[in-house]
């Protein structure tokens, strides 16, 4: 959760378990992941309509499949490290 | 209640006590425990309620006066011609069918019935209510001015002395009469009807006798008079004329909340002789029948305790002009009514809260209400409703059988035409196509594979299978990286000799275990030491940053096997990762000697693909770095003045590889650099011709951007 927190105010892409895609500014990030994205566009095909009306939106945690970070706000190398070495202590 | 109790309690009841023992009033009008006095305070209290209820509830003497039959004591219809006839609701006549029929049974019952409570009842009332605060009830109306009407009556019950349906009838049969007489005081009527009725009930007389004396009386007054006069003939003492008279007066205000003596009386029998739980058959339809409130348990009751139900129900008495029934309806309220109007009641001592009177005016304003134009539209299902039952009873009547059964609700049976597919299955797909859902996302659907379509299942199992095996041996070996950089990191802390040797024995052993490991994969068909993990990105970061803790031996293996697969690498870089080599590999190439430079150059330039090789690195930037990185590193050597320590040949090479890149630098087209050596066109000067290092460095600068270097 830090990483999505050090994230905050960068432009992110939220996939949704419906396959909803949302690009929006990152504006908060709590404890269950649940994330508050303003101004956002729905990016890939816009064939979710209903959503151009919306410029800010609450996404529940649980409903989140992917949040894909931007690449130069990350260093890939740092995270990938992180992870894996969270994995490790994970399995033991 | 036996007489004898109630006699009894007849001079308990000489109180000025609220009746509230209703069953406890006896019947004084055995005369015995009578008091002529008391009982001419009850009469006259008596007279001003009637004034009172006359001129209260003067209308619906009208309603009943369908049928004067003599003999009619229920009788309720209208008068024959009302003077102002009131517009003959054509339902109007229920009391009248059954009215008819039944007096005759009706009397006889009603008077058989009048011994057990009534005379008791009547007494008692007269006897305890003699005194006229007992009914200081504010609820009630005390002044009635001018002529009664329905709407401008306060709808507080009136404290009258009516009986029960003896007063009612009282004023059916007065109805001749009561066309004048409401129009004077219906009160009076009232009055005089009580009085009929009371004394018909105390005295027991026959029915005849109870019923002449109301028939003779044309005008009112007179027959009021002599009704009056013959009041005092019965128990009740004198009842003067005179004393009648001014509360004869219409409109007179009351003076006085009279003991309801009578009506008490009479609503005691009435109690007595009509269930008071009876189910009023007209409950559906006729609210005021169904009135079975009392108006307050606790509230003073201006009246003895009635029971509406019970009258009701006996008589079933709806003012007629107002009351607009459906005649199927009051086919069946009227067969109902004669149902029970035999059953023998059990004494409530909550019944006879409302006289006859305040009931039936309670049911005229609510029957006022029913009234209506458009029945059919403002309440349909009441009149659909009985004409059904109308129209069923003469079917029956007429002997139709075999009719339709009653119609069933039946929907019909659509099949379903939608067939649901759980299964989403494409074309040519192996199997099930992978449907995202919540528990299972969406799987990535890679590209090439969608290429590779063609062969066989077993070939693409495999390459798949061998590709996630490389990726999990490459993720196991990043662990044992990242243990060898922390240790690297940790370094900065002191430690003891012995323990810095330790530590970077493990190091060592550690990336030799990865080094062994990426060098040997288990199908060796699959193009040599490390090259199935070069060939994967992640695998190259993990050499990236192992070179650095390789010895130059092993790195320099790395290096040249990198040289070496150049165009396959660069081939099927999709993610363009081989950048990220080009550090380390720099790194390595500054610690080549000649000899080793001039070997990894050979690599670029030695097979028969050279110049498919050396086409490919111009286009690659990171075969067209490491190009410059080995040139450059090559020149760096020539002009340090150190000894180098050629092989044979090396120069020749050298010089070749130096014309062949200059040749293909200058023809194709370049991509920039990762990094562009400061020393190369220094070194493409030293061979070449001033034209061609021109050219070169045009297009290097071209490629790049900046100027290369000065020449």
């Amino acid at each position: 959760m830090m990483l999505t927190l050090s994230l905050v105010g960068k432009d992110v892409v939220v996939e949704l378990k419906n396959d909803l895609s949302i690009c929006g500014t990152l504006h908060s990030v709590d404890q269950y992941l649940n994330i508050k994205l303003t101004d956002i566009s729905v990016t890939d095909p816009e064939k979710y309509p209903h959503m151009l009306s919306v410029k800010n939106c609450f996404i529940r945690g649980s409903v989140v499949r992917y949040v894909q970070l931007p690449a130069d706000e990350v260093d890939t190398q740092l995270l990938q490290d992180a992870a894996r070495k969270e994995a490790m202590q994970q399995k033991q | 209640m036996s007489d004898s109790g109630q006699q009894q309690q007849a001079k308990d009841v000489c109180q000025p006590e609220w009746p509230e023992n209703g069953g406890e009033w006896s019947d004084g009008e055995d005369g015995t425990n009578m008091d002529c006095g008391l009982l001419q305070a009850m009469a006259e209290e008596d007279e001003e309620i009637d004034v009172h209820n006359e001129e209260t509830f003067g209308m619906d003497l009208d309603v009943h006066g369908t049928t004067e039959a003599p003999g009619d004591l229920l009788q309720f219809g209208d008068l024959p011609p009302p003077p102002p006839p009131p517009p003959p609701p054509p339902e109007l006549k229920p009391p009248s069918p059954h009215g008819s029929p039944s007096p005759p049974r009706q009397r006889p019952q009603y008077l058989s019935r009048a011994p057990p409570g009534q005379r008791g009842r009547g007494r008692a009332q007269r006897g305890g209510l003699g005194r006229g605060q007992m009914f200081d009830d504010p609820a009630v109306m005390r002044t009635v001015q001018g002529r009664p009407s329905i709407k401008g009556l306060d709808s507080a019950i009136v404290d009258c002395g009516d009986a029960m349906y003896q007063n009612t009838f009282e004023d059916d049969y007065m109805a001749p009469s009561s066309r004048k007489t409401r129009r004077v005081s219906g009160s009076i009527l009232q009055d005089s009807a009580i009085v009929c009725v009371i004394d018909g009930h105390r005295g027991q007389h026959p029915t005849s006798n109870f019923l002449d004396t109301p028939y003779p009386v044309s005008p009112f007054r007179g027959r009021r008079g002599e009704l009056r006069g013959s009041y005092p003939r019965r128990q009740f003492g004198h009842r003067g004329l005179s004393r009648m008279h001014p509360s004869v007066v219409p409109g007179s205000p009351i003076l006085s909340r009279q003991p309801l003596t009578p009506r008490q009386h009479y609503n005691q029998t009435g109690g007595f002789m009509f269930p008071t739980n009876r189910p009023c058959p007209s409950t559906q339809s006729l609210p005021p029948k169904m009135m079975q409130h009392r108006f307050g348990a606790n509230s003073p009751r201006p009246s003895p305790i009635y029971s509406p139900s019970s009258n009701s129900v006996q008589h079933f008495r709806y003012p007629g002009p107002v009351t607009q029934l459906h005649p199927q309806h009051k086919r069946l309220l009227s067969q109902k009514q004669r149902i029970f109007q035999r059953k023998p009641d059990n004494w409530d001592p909550y019944c006879n809260l409302m006289t006859a009177k305040e009931k039936e005016w309670i049911t005229r304003l609510q029957m006022i209400q029913l009234q209506s134009e458009h029945p059919y539209l403002e309440d349909y299902y009441y009149q659909e409703y009985y004409r059904r039952i109308e129209a069923k009873m003469a079917e029956e009547e007429l002997g139709i059988r075999g009719k339709r059964e009653p119609l069933k609700l039946t929907t019909p049976y659509i099949t379903k035409t939608d067939s649901y597919t759980p299964v989403v299955h494409i074309e040519g797909s192996l199997g099930q196509v992978a449907v995202s859902t919540c528990y299972s996302p969406r799987r990535a659907i890679s590209a090439v594979h969608a290429v590779q379509g063609k062969g066989p299942h077993e070939e693409q199992k495999d390459i798949r299978q061998q590709r996630l095996e490389v990726l999990s041996k490459i993720e196991k070996l990043f662990v044992v990286l990242l243990e060898v950089e922390e240790t690297e990191r940790m370094k900065t802390t002191v430690l003891s000799e012995a323990e810095e040797r330790r530590l970077r024995e493990k190091t060592q052993a550690k990336v030799q275990h990865i080094y062994s490991q990426l060098q040997h994969h288990e199908p060796l068909d699959s193009g040599g030491e490390f090259l199935p993990f070069l060939l994967v990105s992640k695998g190259k970061r993990l050499l990236a940053r192992l070179l650095p803790f390789l010895k130059q031996d092993t790195a320099l293996r790395i290096l040249s096997i990198v040289t070496c697969n150049l165009p396959t690498l660069m081939s099927r870089d999709t993610e363009e990762a081989l950048p990220v080599l080009y550090p380390p590999l720099r790194n390595v190439i500054g610690g080549l000697t000649f000899s080793q430079l001039i070997e990894a150059l050979k690599d670029f330039t030695s097979d028969s693909l050279t110049c498919e090789s050396l086409t490919l690195a111009c286009q690659n930037k990171f075969g067209l770095s490491l190009l410059y990185a080995l040139l450059s590193h090559g020149e760096k050597l020539l002009s340090s003045g150190v000894p180098l320590e050629p092989s044979i040949g090396d120069f020749e090479t050298w010089t070749d590889t130096i014309f062949q890149v200059a040749g293909q630098l200058s023809q194709c087209s370049l991509v920039e650099p990762l990094l562009l050596p400061s020393n190369l066109l220094t070194l493409f000067c030293r061979y070449l011709d001033k034209r061609t290092v021109h050219q070169l460095k045009s297009n290097m600068e071209s490629a790049t951007g900046y100027l290369a270097l000065p020449s």
